[in-house]
């Protein structure tokens, strides 16, 4: 190690997130090696580590002897402040090399206030934020992740983004990178060529052209590039990388713990999700194939505790049977059992009986609206007698307390709708008093509303986000409902980072410069309470011009060209839209499995397309 | 009795804080497919305990952790197997049955490095001899039970013995210092040091446990 390093680490808090050296860390020889990746994600460590997208391609190239992927993480203040300091650039965990001198450096994208990060890190590796100013091949800055659906205002800054799931597509383009090396292509050459690789878009091949009302009139295309790139997605999860053997940090991580991914996908369309409509079609890991995988995670890991992981784990069709052949493995080595994602309409005896086995974690619901109308017409399809009944079996069996997730501002909502949030808390606590066993313990019962951010490729991604000041009176409006009830605690979430989240997630190419600004204002570590600060992006919103409620609270025409209108997740549009009239109509949509509803996406499966 | 491990923690794992470190042994207990004693009750876990934590950043090359060793694994087995599934920088030295109690570990002799890049300032020595040699040396220390925030200790008696070995660019502290009840960390030393002598402030300090020592000043174990 270096030593300035080991200065450094003397000095700054949690230095173990700085060090690697954890166990089942990928090292190899330098010389060995043809490409290194330096795998990039702009949040902490801890947070990072926790990514099981980041530890299946981690994996997955690390797979191949000519490939050295490493992993990078954004420093926190104090070791950001230390490293411009000493002058240490930006360095990949494993082998300390700084990643400017890599091949490629990958960012995954999770949520949209990590995209100050990326131009931090950028910065810190001594690197140019634009990608026109990065003007050859090495390093190539490339990004995917559940952002990219949209990735509009990071446009300028990233080489190339991917769309979809990567296992696939990232050895393809490092495939094309290697070849580009060695013939000597110029840059433009090699995003030429990477522009035909299905899922990978690549921004400077196309052109935003605005109306002077400030939408968009079309995007232009240019010559050779796909006029609409579409995700990719793993055919057949049962062939798919399983990532059993993964780096265990020495130091605590958000999720740490052994995750089983069950399927991908979900059967159920909830209208405001994005990740029921850009995760699909719905395909499962086999039971035997998992509870295997299961196994061999614990025995490499030592973890303590596995989690069951997917949008919807009880949708899982054979989901007893794998908890209890899990069970027989975890319950003897006291392994903790996790579910979370679990549906309110689908908690059972069975399944309790088998969470409770080893030890008993937290119980948490995701209503989302307070009254069935409003559950109707976002497609949640959870009837209140299903939640009641799942509370009572839950406090029958010794829970004493339940977490309870909605949101504010969905289309269609009205006071009567926010009112029904505290009339729902109330019945779930009714629900205690009849049926806990033990009335002296007393019940804790959470009720967690967030503001609703309209995302792209979803049905309401049309709709505006309401006004802030709307926000906060139906928060007041829900907290003087709720503030008679002792054993019903309240929270909600911060209104700033939501209206962020609405103009950058459904943002435009434009934005890209206020992200520059804010940046250069000091903008960085945008999802921390002690980072964030909302007049700064205000200010940068002013700086170039741009209205924030123009992103976030207007609502879009029926045939508004969308920034990210040339990209596909495999739903029509038409889909969507006739989704987004149901809402108005209260009119829900059966789930995948009781029928299809021609979303689409089963044409991205190959030979026939059924999905499961 | 308990079983007892003797391991050393150096290079990247100085890093690891000691509740991480426990955790780490809990999980390479179990990937190196050792079963060991779990804890009973509500939320049972593998119990490991380690002897006199270690501050973050320190190397040492004498821990003690201990924990019960169930049957089906070889005392002897242990070292290697438990090394293998450790991260980068932890090597298990002896796994052995406790045959004292903890309480007879004493001193601890700690290597403490000061470096000076420059070039060490020839007075560094003497100052240092002067103020180890002192009668007492009374220091305030922090303190969460003391109403004022702090205590004072004197440090003579909690150092056993001490030897300074100098080159052109370190002085070494070689010094034996009580461990427990009360223990002296090094860290003091180096801050009453620079507090004296704030003209003598090396660059940068290392420090590096060598040994645990019984009443005797012999190996504990």
């Amino acid at each position: 190690m270096n030593r300035t390093l080991e200065y450094i680490l003397q000095r700054v808090q949690k230095p173990a997130r700085y060090t690697g050296g954890e166990y089942n860390e990928v090292v190899k020889e330098r010389q060995t090696v043809t490409t290194r990746f330096a795998l990039c994600f702009p949040d902490t460590y801890e947070i990072g580590m926790s990514n099981l997208g980041c530890r299946i391609l981690y994996g997955v190239m690390n797979q191949r002897p000519d490939v050295w992927c490493e992993r990078c993480f954004a420093p926190w203040g104090d070791m950001e402040e230390e490293l411009r300091q000493a002058g240490l650039q930006l360095y990949a965990l494993e082998s300390g090399d700084p990643i400017a001198d890599f091949d490629i450096i990958g960012f995954s994208l999770g949520y949209e206030m990590a995209y100050s990060n990326v131009l931090n890190m950028l910065d810190l590796a001594g690197l140019p934020l634009h990608s026109e100013d990065r003007i050859e091949l090495t390093p190539l800055v490339v990004a995917g992740g559940t952002c990219c659906y949209n990735p509009e205002p990071l446009a300028p800054f990233i080489d190339l983004f991917v769309l979809g799931e990567g296992e696939e597509v990232t050895l393809e383009y490092i495939d094309l990178y290697q070849q580009a090396v060695e013939e000597g292509w110029s840059k433009r050459e090699f995003l030429l060529e990477a522009a035909k690789i299905k899922g990978i878009y690549v921004p400077s091949l196309y052109e935003p052209v605005y109306r002077p009302d400030g939408t968009l009139e079309e995007i232009k295309v240019s010559e050779g590039a796909p006029q609409t790139v579409t995700k990719r997605i793993v055919q057949n999860m049962d062939q798919a990388y399983f990532p059993v053997k993964t780096i265990i940090p020495s130091t605590e991580i958000v999720h740490d713990r052994v995750m089983l991914e069950l399927f991908r996908g979900c059967i159920r369309g909830c209208r405001f999700c994005q990740a029921g409509y850009v995760y699909r079609p719905v395909r499962s890991r086999s039971p035997e194939l998992l509870a295997q995988y299961g196994k061999a995670a614990c025995e490499d890991s030592g973890y303590q505790e596995m989690t069951l992981s997917s949008l919807s784990s009880t949708d899982y069709p054979c989901l007893m049977q794998l908890c209890d052949e899990l069970l027989d493995y975890c319950a003897p080595r006291d392994i903790g059992l996790s579910l979370p994602s679990l549906r309110a309409d689908t908690f059972s005896m069975g399944l309790m009986e088998r969470l409770q086995r080893v030890r008993k974690g937290g119980l948490t619901f995701a209503p989302e609206a307070g009254t069935q109308r409003l559950r109707d017409a976002i497609n949640k399809n959870l009837r209140e007698e299903d939640l009641l009944q799942s509370v009572r079996t839950a406090f029958s069996g010794g829970w004493n307390g339940v977490k309870l997730y909605f949101m504010l501002g969905l289309p269609t909502e009205t006071d009567e709708d926010v009112l029904g949030i505290a009339d729902l808390a109330r019945k779930v606590y009714f629900a205690w008093r009849e049926c806990t066993p033990n009335r002296a313990r007393g019940v804790r019962i959470t009720v967690s509303t967030s503001w609703f951010v309209p995302k792209p490729h979803t049905a309401f991604q049309w709709e505006p986000q309401i006004p802030m000041e709307e926000y906060q009176r139906r928060v007041d409006l829900l907290r003087d409902a709720l503030k008679r009830d002792k054993s019903i605690t309240y929270n909600w979430h911060d209104p700033h980072t939501s209206y962020l989240e609405a103009i950058f997630s459904r943002g435009d190419r434009r934005l890209a410069s206020v992200l520059e600004y804010a940046w250069q204002n000091g903008a960085k570590m945008d999802a921390w309470n002690e980072y964030f600060d909302y007049q700064r992006w205000m200010d940068a919103l002013e700086a170039c011009g741009l209205s924030g409620d123009f992103y976030a609270c207007r609502e879009r025409r029926p045939d508004e060209v969308f920034p990210w209108a040339r990209l596909s997740v495999g739903v029509s549009t038409e889909f969507l839209w006739r989704e987004r009239e149901q809402c108005y109509n209260s009119q829900t949509t059966p789930d995948c499995r009781t029928r299809c509803s021609g979303c689409g996406a089963n044409q991205l499966l190959t030979g026939g397309g059924r999905c499961g | 009795m308990a079983d007892r491990l003797l391991f050393s923690k150096t290079g990247r794992a100085r890093y690891i804080s000691h509740l991480d470190l426990m955790r780490t042994f809990q999980r390479a207990f179990a990937r190196a497919g050792i079963a060991i004693k779990h804890t009973e009750g509500f939320n049972p876990h593998p119990f490991v305990s380690i002897a006199l934590p270690l501050s973050v950043g320190y190397s040492s090359q004498c821990e003690i952790l201990e924990f019960s060793l169930l049957e089906g694994t070889l005392a002897e087995e242990v070292p290697a197997r438990l090394t293998a599934a450790m991260p980068e920088g932890i090597v298990i030295h002896q796994c052995y049955e406790a045959r004292r109690k903890l309480k007879e570990l004493r001193y601890i002799n700690y290597i403490m490095n000061l470096e000076y890049s420059e070039g060490r300032p020839q007075e560094s020595e003497p100052a240092m001899a002067e103020l180890l040699g002192r009668e007492s040396l009374t220091v305030k220390k922090k303190s969460n039970k003391a109403k004022a925030g702090f205590t004072e200790v004197d440090l003579i008696p909690l150092i056993r013995s001490w030897r300074i070995e100098c080159q052109s660019d370190t002085m070494t502290l070689d010094a034996v210092l009580a461990a427990q009840n009360p223990g002296l960390n090094p860290e003091l030393l180096r801050t009453v040091f620079c507090q004296t002598y704030p003209q003598f402030t090396p660059e940068f300090v290392t420090f590096h446990r060598r040994e645990v020592l019984d009443g005797e000043g012999e190996p504990f174990r």
